[in-house]
């Protein structure tokens, strides 16, 4: 077993593992859709065009791509590897990402629709710059001018967004 | 030969109106503006800019999106000279000697070495796609079902390879990936249902340019926030504007480099990057100073920056005449010419031939307004850096909600955006590369309706995928390709060539 140079790459090694076991995972059951997919035989179809066969190639070449991943993985898995990914994911960077992904989630899924496009994108960058300004920086700013800051930028942002688009490029928004 | 030149003439003349010079200067401005910004992406640019050019006219929608495309390309230079984070990912290999010579007082010459050298590089792709796209267009009208199989494979095949920068295996699982993404909706050959499972909106098919703006878009936007560390910006003390002398005394690598990346630039969905790499690496083994690359050698930070502008104008040679994108950015220009209603492909030179020469007109523009801005607006575009990202990034998401949304108006894009750029971010983290996924997306269904077809015209016998002979070398090709990204493989074959080349030395 050859061990990586550095904790960077005995992570992505083990990462690599889980993710290769997914795709190879991903791969069979696309096998198995095609195979089942629907031959059109009432049709008389020739059987070599039928819509299941890219998709079946696709799914035996990911299951082959996907264990040789496995493989290669498991050569470069180092001990201890699997901690270190724990703690990558349980770090300070990984809170930051998701704070901006529930951000993106609350914007697009929950506050969309259900107001003018203007305001929900207002509130969005509002919060975004908000918190990334004080709660999530390394550095704090002072949290007036960081207000100030935040509540400039969505205005001009949501309403600018707003205006350019659905007022002078005719594009219907959300 | 004399017609290429008049349709050159007509192209150049027809963007020659106040609007549209307005339209090459705004949009320059802004592709320079999002290559300033680290984190975000040519592509990414490109892919945004679409929404706005909706409701232009083809003509002017293209130009612009291509001014924005050679701007964003070019002005990440800025960001690796000064701040040593590349721009854009194109521009790594200019952080290796712009920094360096900018942290020795001469980060003015630095930038006016990349904006004339990605100028220069840029001139060198525009005359080969003047020259070869015409040819190619022709030739390509010969292919039949086989032949665009075998291609749409070699594209996904070739990008995976090249840009696999971990392993050729996350390539080609990037681009498989791609592949099925495209497999999803109706099938265009029996108009049957693939993997929808019972979801309506999955009937019409993953559309492109929100899956784009998810992998690009929402992608970078977690990449750029994951990070805290803010890195300081060099001042610019000196003088921007290069002599002749400095410039054309590395006339040779600018040619080298501009020839290299043309050649990247014509192979499908390989990309800036890989250009830009390839021409700094031929610089460095072909320079009389190798040892000063790496530490502030304006020879290197040429290499780097024709090669990757070279890439630009070369990319469009397979995405006009085979609709093969030659890059990421290429792949949202071909779903930005269908929504315009500019189908790009062996019949484009049949059905509108002034359109090639357009093009060539477009990069020729962009490029002039690239040298104006790049060498006269220095101090704005450093004041751009200091922009912060939290300010930044939240105004991009919402531009990516309103990208994803507005070409057909469902909120079903908006989430495929979403689902696109959470799997691209991990993806991306785990060093896979993005381009064969998005080649995958947009050659997934050439390659499947080219392969039925191909078997339908013959009952089902495969045999002419292997016997026309354009379609035996290109499948051969690929087998090699693969080949050599076997590790025992490439271990047993390099020392046969090195020997012979050895031999073949020893003899002359």
């Amino acid at each position: 077993m050859s061990m990586p140079d550095t904790s960077e790459e005995a992570v992505r090694a083990r990462a690599d593992l889980i993710t290769a076991c997914l795709l190879v995972a991903l791969g069979v059951a696309v096998v198995y859709f095609s195979w089942t997919m629907d031959r059109l035989e009432v049709r008389r179809i020739n059987p070599a065009t039928i819509p299941g066969l890219v998709p079946l190639f696709l799914g035996i070449a990911l299951t082959i791509c996907g264990s040789l991943l496995v493989l290669r993985s498991w050569k470069l898995s180092a001990p201890g590897s699997g901690a270190l990914l724990l703690q990558l994911l349980f770090s300070w960077t990984s809170l930051r990402v998701l704070v901006v992904l529930g951000l993106a989630l609350v914007f697009t899924l929950g506050l969309m629709g259900r107001m003018p496009f203007w305001l929900a994108a207002g509130l969005f960058i509002f919060a975004f710059i908000v918190l990334f300004e004080t709660v999530m920086a390394d550095t704090p700013k002072p949290i007036v001018p960081a207000l100030l800051w935040a509540l400039g930028i969505a205005a001009v942002g949501g309403g600018g967004t707003y205006y350019v688009f659905e007022r002078i490029f005719l594009v219907r928004l959300p | 030969m004399f017609d290429g030149l008049v349709l050159l003439g007509a192209g150049v003349a027809h963007f020659l109106t106040p609007g549209s010079l307005f339209n090459v200067v705004w949009a320059t401005l802004l592709g320079l503006v999002i290559g300033i910004l680290p984190g975000l992406t040519a592509t990414m640019g490109v892919a945004l800019l679409v929404t706005l050019t909706y409701k232009m006219q083809a003509d002017q929608a293209i130009l612009t999106l291509m001014c924005v495309y050679l701007g964003a390309i070019y002005g990440g230079s800025r960001t690796a000279i000064l701040l040593n984070i590349p721009g854009t990912p194109a521009n790594a290999a200019a952080t290796l000697d712009g920094h360096p010579l900018a942290l020795q007082g001469k980060a003015g010459l630095a930038m006016g070495l990349a904006t004339t050298s990605s100028t220069l590089g840029t001139l060198v792709g525009i005359f080969f796609l003047a020259i070869i796209a015409p040819i190619l267009s022709e030739a390509a009208l010969k292919f039949g079902s086989y032949e665009f199989f075998w291609l749409a494979l070699f594209g996904v095949v070739i990008s995976g390879q090249m840009t696999g920068s971990d392993t050729p295996l996350k390539g080609y699982i990037a681009g498989i990936l791609g592949l099925l993404v495209a497999m999803v909706g109706m099938e265009t050959l029996h108009a049957h249902q693939r993997f929808t499972f019972g979801i309506p909106a999955l009937g019409g098919g993953v559309d492109i340019i929100p899956a784009m703006v998810g992998a690009f878009g929402l992608a970078e936007i977690l990449s750029s926030m994951k990070r805290t560390a803010v890195a300081n910006i060099v001042p610019v003390n000196d003088r921007v504007v290069p002599t002749l002398r400095e410039i054309f005394q590395y006339w040779k690598t600018i040619i080298r480099s501009g020839i290299i990346g043309t050649f990247v630039g014509i192979i499908p969905g390989v990309g800036e990057d890989v250009g830009s790499w390839s021409s700094y690496a031929a610089a460095k083994k072909a320079s009389k100073h190798p040892e000063e690359f790496g530490k502030g050698s304006q020879e290197g930070l040429i290499a780097a920056e024709t090669g990757d502008n070279a890439v630009v104008s070369a990319a469009m040679i397979p995405t006009l005449t085979l609709a093969l994108p030659g890059s990421a950015a290429a792949a949202v220009l071909i779903a930005a010419m269908l929504i315009h209603g500019i189908r790009p492909g062996p019949m484009l030179m049949v059905e509108n031939p002034i359109f090639l020469y357009q093009v060539v007109a477009m990069l020729l523009l962009a490029t002039l307004a690239n040298l104006i801005f790049g060498l006269s607006l220095t101090k704005v575009f450093i004041k751009v850096l200091s922009v912060p990202r939290e300010r930044l990034m939240a105004v991009i998401y919402v531009l990516c909600v309103v990208g994803s949304f507005a070409i057909t108006q469902r909120l079903f894009d908006v989430y495929v955006m979403l689902f696109f750029g959470i799997v691209g971010f991990l993806l991306r983290e785990m060093k896979f590369p993005m381009a064969p996924l998005v080649l995958g997306i947009v050659l997934g269904d050439l390659l499947d309706l080219n392969l039925r077809r191909g078997l339908m015209l013959t009952n089902g016998d495969p045999t002419p995928f292997f016997t026309r002979p354009i379609s035996a070398v290109i499948c051969l090709i690929i087998v090699a390709t693969i080949l050599m990204s076997i590790p025992s493989v490439s271990k047993r074959v390099r020392p046969l060539f090195s020997r012979g080349r050895g031999t073949a030395d020893a003899q002359g």
